[in-house]
């Protein structure tokens, strides 16, 4: 079962961030609150990577930084075919990567 | 605080390795002891740069290991230093403090890597570790890939073209070739890897926008240098370098967290410092090494520390004024993109080759004009953790 990718927001002062912090990069507060990462955003950046590192059987695999609706930002995959900066995406989750055999879920995004 | 001088320097060939990563160290430790000339004087402290060695080499304890090796005991401390590919650096700081505070007279800094006894994705997926874990990591983010995100946002703000990213290379090939202990001593043209019609053949993508020749090699090397108060360098054989500045600054982890991706402010904060603390300003210096993993970083970093406007770096870059012989030249030892990489070392090399040029030993890749004045980053995690070094020469 596909786990969520959760950014937190803070409860004192509303601050989203992602990836977490133990301390608000606002606030300095220590109670959060999870708030899945979805929805749509824009394509900020990518990378079709050939050189890659272990456990990966791909010619290549493409990675993009994404600027989300909802106010954060997060590096995840892209499963679109010719990507351009600027491109209107959506957050699925699905698997990214196999870790000592285990399946690894995390962010892809495909095209909204 | 007492000031602190390089009185010694050493290095072993870059590239691969003919023998363990401990031989290499001490090589690169007997060198820099032989050119200070310590007589007999004891060493009293050993700082060791390395990242991957528990992992790639299967050898902890590294500092331990060279004290025995060298027969430097009882030395007062030994420790290694891991700040990923800014470890050089790190170290460095800490033999200065150490001097400056008046706990040790003598210091040895050590860097060593060898990458090469791991296969290339060994060693990729070793130096991914440095990513953030979970926002990074999993997605098969590795530093090429970070560099890739970071190239591509950069010649879109900044009118960078592939062109701008070859000549980096191209410039320092050119220096690297002529760097005895350089890893790639390969000259290459712009017909050969970009433009010519073998030329993509020859340079393939690793992380688009970026090519082979955008990326530094995964490289074997060593080098040390030795510290002591500069009141008494006149005591060893060679003209003292005085580490004059050095600052360090940290950013966010995970890249895409940074307020605007194309900043390297780390790099410019570390930079601040360093000058501030040696009582200089960029146009002060006359040689500088950048830490040039990949091409775009030379551009960015030449532009932080200072010495051009945002988005002015590459142009001086096709105006020559980075070259040797130019304004300021920039990575004369052929940067790590052909002296080498090895990764936890680099920032010792840099600092040996500044000393280099400083006295003016730096043979067929010397900056003319006599320089007096030395500025080196060392850029660690995706800029996540920087060390900035200016360097002067003494006397």
């Amino acid at each position: 079962m596909a786990r969520n990718v959760e950014a937190a927001k803070c409860k004192n002062c509303g601050k989203l961030s992602y990836p977490t912090h133990f301390y608000c990069p606002s606030c300095r507060g220590t109670k959060f609150e999870p708030v899945p990462i979805q929805g749509e955003g824009t394509l900020l950046t990518w990378t079709r990577v050939y050189a890659l590192p272990l456990d990966y059987a791909d010619l290549f695999i493409t990675l993009g930084i994404v600027e989300l609706d909802m106010g954060v930002r997060a590096t995840g995959r892209l499963t679109i075919a010719e990507p351009r900066t600027g491109a209107r995406v959506r957050a699925t989750i699905g698997k990214v990567r196999e870790i000592n055999g285990k399946d690894v879920t995390g962010l892809v995004f495909t095209a909204a | 605080m007492r000031d602190v001088a390089i009185v010694g320097v050493g290095s072993t060939q870059f590239g691969r390795a003919q023998w363990s990563l401990l031989k290499m160290m001490c090589e690169a430790s007997h060198d820099a002891i032989v050119d200070a000339g310590i007589g007999e004087r004891k060493i009293d402290a050993v700082y060791v740069a390395n990242m991957g060695a528990p992992r790639n080499n299967r050898q902890a304890g590294l500092a331990s290991a060279l004290v025995d090796r060298l027969n430097l005991f009882p030395t007062a401390a030994a420790e290694v230093i891991e700040n990923g590919p800014a470890s050089g650096a790190s170290a460095i700081k800490h033999g200065l403090h150490s001097v400056a505070s008046g706990l040790c007279d003598l210091v040895l800094v050590c860097g060593g890597e060898r990458m090469q006894e791991v296969n290339n994705f060994e060693a990729t997926e070793f130096v991914s570790f440095l990513s953030h874990r979970y926002a990074e990591y999993v997605y098969g983010v590795t530093l090429p890939s970070l560099a890739g995100m970071f190239t591509r946002l950069y010649m879109d703000r900044h009118g960078v073209r592939p062109e701008h990213l070859a000549m980096v290379a191209i410039k320092n090939h050119a220096n690297g070739a002529l760097n005895p202990k350089a890893h790639l001593r390969i000259p290459v043209t712009m017909e050969g890897i970009l433009t010519g019609p073998e030329a993509l053949n020859n340079n393939p993508w690793v992380a688009e926008p970026l090519r082979f020749f955008d990326c530094c090699p995964v490289s074997d090397g060593a080098s040390a240098v030795l510290l002591a108060p500069a009141a008494l360098a006149k005591e060893f054989k060679k003209t003292p370098v005085l580490i004059a500045g050095v600052g360090q600054a940290t950013d966010t982890h995970a890249v895409h967290e940074r307020p605007d991706p194309t900043e390297l402010t780390a790099v410019r904060l570390a930079a601040e410092k360093a000058f501030a603390m040696a009582k200089l300003t960029p146009k002060d210096i006359q040689v500088a090494e950048l830490h040039d993993a990949f091409t775009i970083l030379e551009i960015a970093e030449s532009e932080e520390a200072g010495f051009f406007k945002k988005g002015e770096g590459h142009k001086a870059l096709e105006r020559g004024e980075t070259r040797i012989g130019g304004r300021l030249p920039i990575n004369p030892s052929g940067g790590l993109k052909s002296r080498g990489h090895p990764v936890g070392n680099t920032g010792v090399s840099q600092v040996v080759e500044l000393t280099l040029q400083l006295r003016g030993e730096a043979g067929d890749y010397q900056v003319p004009n006599q320089p007096k004045h030395g500025f080196a980053v060392n850029f660690g995690g995706f800029g996540n953790n920087v060390v900035a070094t200016v360097l002067k020469r003494g006397v």
